[in-house]
């Protein structure tokens, strides 16, 4: 009998076919199709359908069928937890079944079924079950315990499963023993709470059972024991010594669990003898480990990598083990590459040397890379063999193999730092292969060779210049070299024609480049040069500090933290845990539990929508931005590196900018990208953004809506009305400006030009900086888009309104003029520097009028105070302070911003009173301007939601 | 622990899933089998353990599927590539072997196994022998299709026995008792430039796979100059055995041992006492650096063609080192030829009987002539004779950019380390019991390369 024919295509009326097959009277059939309804479940096709008839057949006393339909039953249960009931009967029946295999089965199964009112008829079986006379059963509910805790932890805490747990720790059957283990470290990492806490009366219990348990039992009590810390010296030898002929298990996941008991009981053993000897016993265990396959030896040699950053000499005479195999896959030879190059030592350096320069003749490119920079590492790292090194780097380099003769180039640079003034006769030999280098990190190597040795190579100036003649085209890494090499050289060789060189690249540095790291370093060798060319030489041609090879290495406490790791995944990625274990669980795993995203899981989709959008973005605006949204960052309490963005001073240029810039929110976006705050954030949840949206589509302001560019601008003007010529936009805030974005959608047959723009006077005398509109032609069912810069003038200034209204005129070539009403956004007018201090906010309340004050009630709920917090910081408005009014259930935000007001900017101060009770919050709102209240408050429902 | 469990076929398709906490989103397997399939844009092996948006995999290969899992946990890699392995081994051992159709012909006692070994992620129970008990379904038998059943007797393990565990607990009088013993070992060697041995390896293991209805106890006795640990005892085990420095001393690194090992002989007599689980598994794994003697010598002489500039000759001549009554099967010889190398033809200075059971092919694109011999007696020569072509004029850098030579083999009855059996005993107080016993020995190459 073969059970592929399962797998055969599905047919129409197949559902059916089941249907009728499993209400069959003939067992054979019936069972027949429930392996066809499993088989069809396995590659993914919806059987749920056929629930209750799967269900009838549980009741039976054939085993293979039972098991057949529980699988099906925990696959599909949460899908139909009202008809999972029907199970229930049969479960708790079968819990009581005189065959321990079906009681065992029976709660095994239920654990499995995540439904709350089948796990409430979980406990009382699980109860009996935990305290069965066969061991399989007592085995299988130990881990239910940890199930039931999953779904439901404050049931097993009532029921007392926990110290049930804690006694079976003593249980006669060491399976017993091990999942008693593994349950109750499970609910430990879960819970986050103490529960599992090893005595030395349990410790002896549970030594006594790694003896007789399975190989996994084994793995279960060897890591908890790598959490018991020891007594004293004593008590973690007699530890030590139990454990340690774990070491000469043929599964390797206990001989690591093993290795990783003893290292931490090391440190605790005074006896340095027996220190030794333990070291030297862990020695052949780990590199037998490299005799497993290559999934194994992957992971033996990325935990080796930390053991011998901490301990080297347990390995030390190994070296030999760790030779690349011509068949080993490509990332174990990557990993015996930097731990050979950590074993290394004047010892066994010619052998070492030997492998590299063997290595640095295959194939695979990345490999050979790797290879010729392990001998650059070796040289750094080992001075007597510094020059052995060198030595085979100046073999490899007559190869004229491109590559290796690039990388040879890169780590020779190294070799001349960390020894200066040793090895430099072998600067002509390099010389000869200038011409190969085309790789940016080989080309900088080399002019830093050049500019530091300059006073030895004769004809420094000429190499420098065949550099220069592509400056404008190298990478900022190069620039940057070429600058310095060129002040050395002036400094060393003050001649007429390094000094012509260094006039051309200052100028150029300091006036053609956009790279403000260039352009200033530039001006500081400038104005060194030009004030104190004394000085200069002191700084420029200063001696430099020692470097040594800790490229790889780890952090100490990083590495300790990443030992007591051993064996875990941690010690594979060589990163703390808590940089990719995401604790997930079905029963938190709900979408609606995931909808308040704070703001920081926006990052990815923020990043994908400003990839969407061409363009780059311009310095200044981030700047504007980021130390606002840094504070709030951190007040968010989200680690912040800090963004790797350099602004230029230079005044943005409106004009200069792309079709469809981002807008302020896009900004913002940009930066968040930049800042990679997301590193290891669960996936986001592409709820939040839209909510905004949604709550007040038109009246809010243009903080969430417009991800991808123009798509998400509102309709200003439909076509019939724009005689075929629609228009979108909206006004947003790019770059600490008003920018109008507008969008044109041609309907009509014939191509549109000539676009111009003109307002009519408004609250905030804003104004097109220039009437014409930069779109070119639009052809026939095509759109076009722009930013219209606005600018403020006093002149178009009107009485303020709310909402305040934009009059808008467009007119083209074919069509004429066409007329539109827009409502300008609050955040289009805010100023990015509106945050003043506390007391200067309330030294403004109280001194404003009482009169100034508006008070408004609005029929919203403030959502996560993060993300409000976010929100409001993006549309430039900022709170001050959050506070919880004393006696009641209000809590109080103060918020601040500045509006864009001509001629002087207006400070706003807001109020806003909320109960988490009732529905609704209470806004006050002071200023010089209480005319502009409304306009606030308008805005607010979009910002505080 | 583990998220999931999941099986795929070679071209991705899930054969066998389970889920045990929900956890990891839908469409983890094609997330999985993308990653493996391109793995940095592909042509490069993806490493077994990766990390994609919260969710880490880990997934093993081994008779043509994809033996899989997820977690979101840091967990221990090592249990879950050895449960993989694990897994794999005892599909084995009920359907005979591990293939894509004998785990589609077996879902439901795949599915019945996998019940028993994983539980909520924890792995239980991995011995075949202990699952015969709690599983109840019948495995199809699965013969590999007859061309592939080479690359299987080669594999890990010759024994080339298609039988699943459960055949000892048959009543029909179609049972066969009988017990393998394979001592399999594989040798890494690299020559220098010189012919001297720059860096050698044995790594062997004593792998049993067991028939024997009711499992009698069973002792394997090894050779009595079985030395472990390093010499001068600087890394000496325990059990580190007297006199082991004599000429035919076996010398080990190390080993380890299944657990049902007892080691009570081991220290005095070399004697291992178990009573084998049914199944294939290794009692004992080993390992060791000393010197040893190579099977096969291999040696390249570069010439310029007196006649021409634009050619070169190669002359690759290839010397069987061991008993003239043994010999190697499935000999291939691969060697690097620099870039300058445009074509080659090449001849045979001796023909093997019967003729065409060498071969040679050069592969122009990775540079690189093969060389393939089907089989090898103890002893014997070869030489094969290249002609080449050549783009540049032939200069010191193309004699040196020749190499280096990598070969790989299998000799049956071969032990490189000389470990043996001296005898297997079957403890069973039955005069009339005579199982079926079978000791093999075969020796492979891992790595065994020549630098020139």
């Amino acid at each position: 009998m073969s059970d592929s024919k399962y797998f055969a295509t599905t047919k129409k009326g197949e559902i059916h076919e089941f249907k009728e097959d499993l209400r069959s009277l003939d067992r054979s059939k019936k069972k027949e199709a429930v392996k066809k309804v499993i088989a069809a479940m396995t590659v993914g096709k919806d059987v749920s359908m056929l629930f209750p008839d799967v269900v009838n057949c549980m009741q039976t006393d054939d085993l293979e069928l039972k098991k057949l339909v529980y699988l099906y039953l925990i696959n599909y249960a949460k899908t139909q937890p009202d008809l999972a009931i029907m199970g229930v009967n049969t479960f708790v029946k079968d819990s009581q079944d005189p065959n321990p295999l079906i009681r065992a089965l029976a709660v095994r199964t239920m654990g499995c079924i995540r439904v709350d009112k089948i796990t409430e008829y979980l406990c009382d079986p699980l109860q009996r079950c935990l305290k069965d006379d066969d061991p399989y059963v007592r085995k299988t509910a130990a881990v239910c315990v940890a199930k039931l805790y999953d779904i439901n932890s404050e049931l097993v805490e009532d029921r007392g499963f926990l110290d049930i747990l804690k006694d079976l720790l003593a249980d006669s059957n060491p399976m017993v023993v091990a999942n008693a283990v593994a349950a109750l470290s499970e609910i430990h990492e879960v819970s986050g709470k103490d529960v599992f806490q090893i005595t030395s009366n349990s410790l002896f219990k549970l030594l006594r059972a790694l003896n007789e348990c399975t190989e996994w039992g084994q793995v279960f009590i060897l890591d908890s024991l790598a959490a018991y810390q020891a007594k004293d010296s004593k008590d973690a030898e007699s530890i030590v010594e139990r454990v340690s002929p774990r070491l000469q298990h043929a599964n390797c996941a206990v001989v690591l669990s093993a290795v990783k008991v003893i290292m931490k009981q090391l440190d605790l053993i005074q006896d340095d003898a027996l220190v030794r000897q333990l070291q030297k016993k862990m020695a052949p265990p780990l590199v037998t480990l490299l005799s497993a396959e290559p999934e194994i030896q992957y992971v033996a040699l990325r935990n080796i990598n930390l053991i011998v950053q901490k301990a080297p000499q347990i390995l030390s005479h190994e070296v030999k083990v760790f030779f690349c195999k011509y068949n080993d896959p490509i990332y174990v030879k990557m990993e015996k590459l930097e731990i050979m190059i950590r074993l290394a030592s004047d010892k066994n350096i010619d052998q070492v040397l030997l492998e590299f320069k063997e290595y640095a003749t295959e194939v695979d490119v990345d490999f050979v890379r790797r290879a010729v920079r392990a001998i650059g590492r070796c040289a750094v790292s080992i001075e007597k063999a510094a020059e052995r090194c060198i030595n085979v780097l100046l073999e490899l380099i007559q190869t004229k193999v491109n590559y290796v003769v690039q990388e040879a180039i890169i780590v020779i640079k190294d070799i001349f730092r960390r020894y200066p003034n040793r090895y430099e006769s072998i600067i002509a030999t390099l010389c000869e292969n200038l011409d190969t280098l085309d790789e940016p990190e080989a080309k900088a190597s080399m002019i830093w060779i050049i500019g530091e040795y300059a006073e030895r190579i004769d004809n420094a100036d000429e190499l420098l210049e065949q550099f220069l003649e592509t400056f404008p085209e190298e990478t900022a890494l190069v620039q940057l070299q070429l600058v310095t090499a060129a002040v050395k050289l002036f400094l060393k060789k003050p001649t007429e024609k390094p000094q012509q060189m260094i006039q051309l690249v200052l100028t150029y540095a300091t006036q053609e480049t956009d790279n403000p790291d260039l352009r200033d370093r530039a001006y500081i060798y400038w104005r060194l040069l030009s004030t104190d060319p004394d000085a200069a030489k002191e700084v420029v041609l200063a001696e430099k500090p020692v470097i040594m090879d800790n490229t790889t290495s780890l952090e100490p406490s990083l590495l300790t933290l990443l030992l007591g790791q051993l064996g875990n995944l941690a010690s594979v990625y060589h990163k703390p845990p808590e940089a990719f274990v995401t604790r997930s669980r079905m029963a938190v795993q709900r979408a609606e539990d995931l909808a308040p995203a704070s703001f920081e899981e926006e990052g990815p989709i923020s990043a994908g929508a400003s990839e969407a959008m061409p363009g780059p973005v311009a310095g200044p605006e981030v700047q504007s931005h980021q130390p606002d949204l840094l504070g709030d960052l951190l007040d968010v309490g989200e680690p912040t590196p800090p963004a790797p963005v350099a602004p230029t001073p230079t005044p943005p240029q409106p004009t200069a900018r792309p079709p469809a810039p981002p807008t302020s929110n896009g900004n913002l976006q940009e930066l968040l990208g930049g800042l990679d705050i997301n590193a290891g954030a669960p996936p986001p949840a592409p709820v939040a953004p839209q909510q905004a949206g949604q709550a007040d589509p038109f009246g809010s302001p243009a903080v969430r809506q417009d991800q991808a560019g123009g798509s998400s601008l509102r309709q200003l003007l439909t076509a019939d009305r724009g005689k075929g010529l629609s228009i979108f936009g909206t006004v947003a805030r790019v770059g600490g400006q008003p920018v109008y974005q507008l969008r044109f959608q041609n309907e009509t047959a014939q191509p549109l030009d000539g676009f111009m723009i003109q307002f009519n006077k408004n609250t905030f005398g804003l104004a097109p900086a220039n009437q014409a509109v930069n779109v070119g032609v639009i052809g026939p069912r095509s759109s076009g888009s722009a930013s219209v810069p606005l600018v403020q003038n006093p002149a178009m200034v009107s009485p303020a309104q709310a909402p305040p209204t934009l009059q808008v005129a467009i007119r083209n070539n074919q069509l004429g003029v066409a007329y539109f009403n827009d409502s300008l956004p609050l955040p289009a007018i805010l100023v990015e520097d509106g945050k003043i201090e506390g007391s200067v906010f309330v030294g403004s309340w109280k001194s404003l009028p009482e009169a100034n004050e508006v008070t408004q009630q609005l029929p919203i709920n403030i959502g996560s105070l993060e993300s409000v917090r976010a929100r409001l910081a993006a549309a430039n408005l900022f709170v001050m302070a959050h506070k919880q009014v004393a006696q009641t259930n209000e809590e109080v935000l103060y918020i601040t911003g500045k509006a864009a007001t001509v001629d002087t900017p207006t400070q706003l101060l807001l109020e806003v009173r909320y109960s988490k009770a009732i529905p609704g919050i209470k806004a006050f709102t002071k200023s010089t301007r209480p005319d502009l209240a409304p306009f606030v408050f308008e805005a607010l429902p979009a910002l505080l939601t | 622990m583990l998220s999931q469990f999941f099986i795929l076929s070679p071209r991705g398709d899930t054969i066998i899933l389970r889920d045990y906490l929900g956890n990891v989103p839908k469409g983890s397997s094609e997330v999985l089998f993308r990653k493996v399939k391109f793995w940095d844009g592909g042509g490069q092996d993806a490493p077994p353990v990766f990390h994609v948006d919260g969710v880490n995999y880990l997934y093993v290969k081994d008779g043509g599927v994809l033996l899989c899992a997820t977690t979101r946990e840091n967990v221990s890699p090592f249990v879950v590539l050895e449960l993989l392995r694990r897994i794999g081994g005892i599909i084995k051992d009920y359907c005979g072997l591990l293939s894509e159709d004998a785990v589609r012909k077996n879902f439901v006692l795949v599915y019945e196994l996998l019940d028993e070994v994983i539980d909520y992620g924890y792995p239980q129970n991995s011995s075949s022998e202990a699952l015969k008990e709690l599983v109840h379904n019948e495995p199809t038998i699965v013969k590999p299709p007859k061309h592939k059943a080479s690359v299987f007797s080669v594999g890990k393990g010759p024994t080339g026995v298609i039988k699943s565990v459960l055949d000892t607990a048959r009543t029909d009088g179609g049972r066969r008792d009988e017990i393998f013993v394979d001592i399999v070992e594989r040798i890494s060697c690299t020559f220098n430039s010189a012919g001297y041995i720059h860096a050698s390896q044995i790594d062997g293991a004593i792998q049993v796979k067991s028939y024997l209805a009711g499992n009698p106890a069973i002792c394997l006795a090894l050779n009595d100059t079985l030395a472990i640990g390093r010499r001068g005892g600087a890394h000496g085990h325990d059990y580190s055995h007297g006199g082991g420095t004599s000429q035919d001393a076996v010398m080990l690194d190390d080993c380890n041992f299944h657990e049902s090992v007892s080691l009570d002989r081991f220290d005095t007599e070399r004697t291992l006492e178990l009573v084998p689980p049914d199944g294939e598994f290794a009692v004992m794994n080993y390992r060791s650096t000393y010197d040893f003697k190579p099977p096969f010598r291999v040696n390249v002489v570069v010439e310029p063609d007196r006649n021409s500039s634009l050619k070169a000759l190669v002359t690759i001549r290839l010397k069987a080192d061991f008993l003239a009554e043994k010999a190697a099967s499935g000999l291939e010889l691969s060697i690097a030829f620099p870039k300058e190398a445009a074509r080659m033809t090449c001849e045979y200075e001796r023909e093997t009987k019967p003729s065409g059971s060498q071969s040679w092919d050069w592969q122009e694109r990775l540079h690189r002539l093969t060389w393939k011999l089907k089989r090898v007696q103890g002893g014997s020569d070869h030489a094969l004779k290249a002609r080449v072509t050549l783009d540049e004029e032939y200069s010191a850098n193309f004699r040196r950019g020749v190499g280096p030579v990598n070969c790989t083999f299998a000799i049956p009855m071969y032990c490189a380390s000389r470990l043996q059996v001296r005898y297997l005993q079957i403890l069973k107080n039955d005069k009339n019991y005579s199982p079926y016993r079978w000791v093999r020995y075969v020796t492979m190459s891992s790595s065994y390369t020549f630098r020139t």
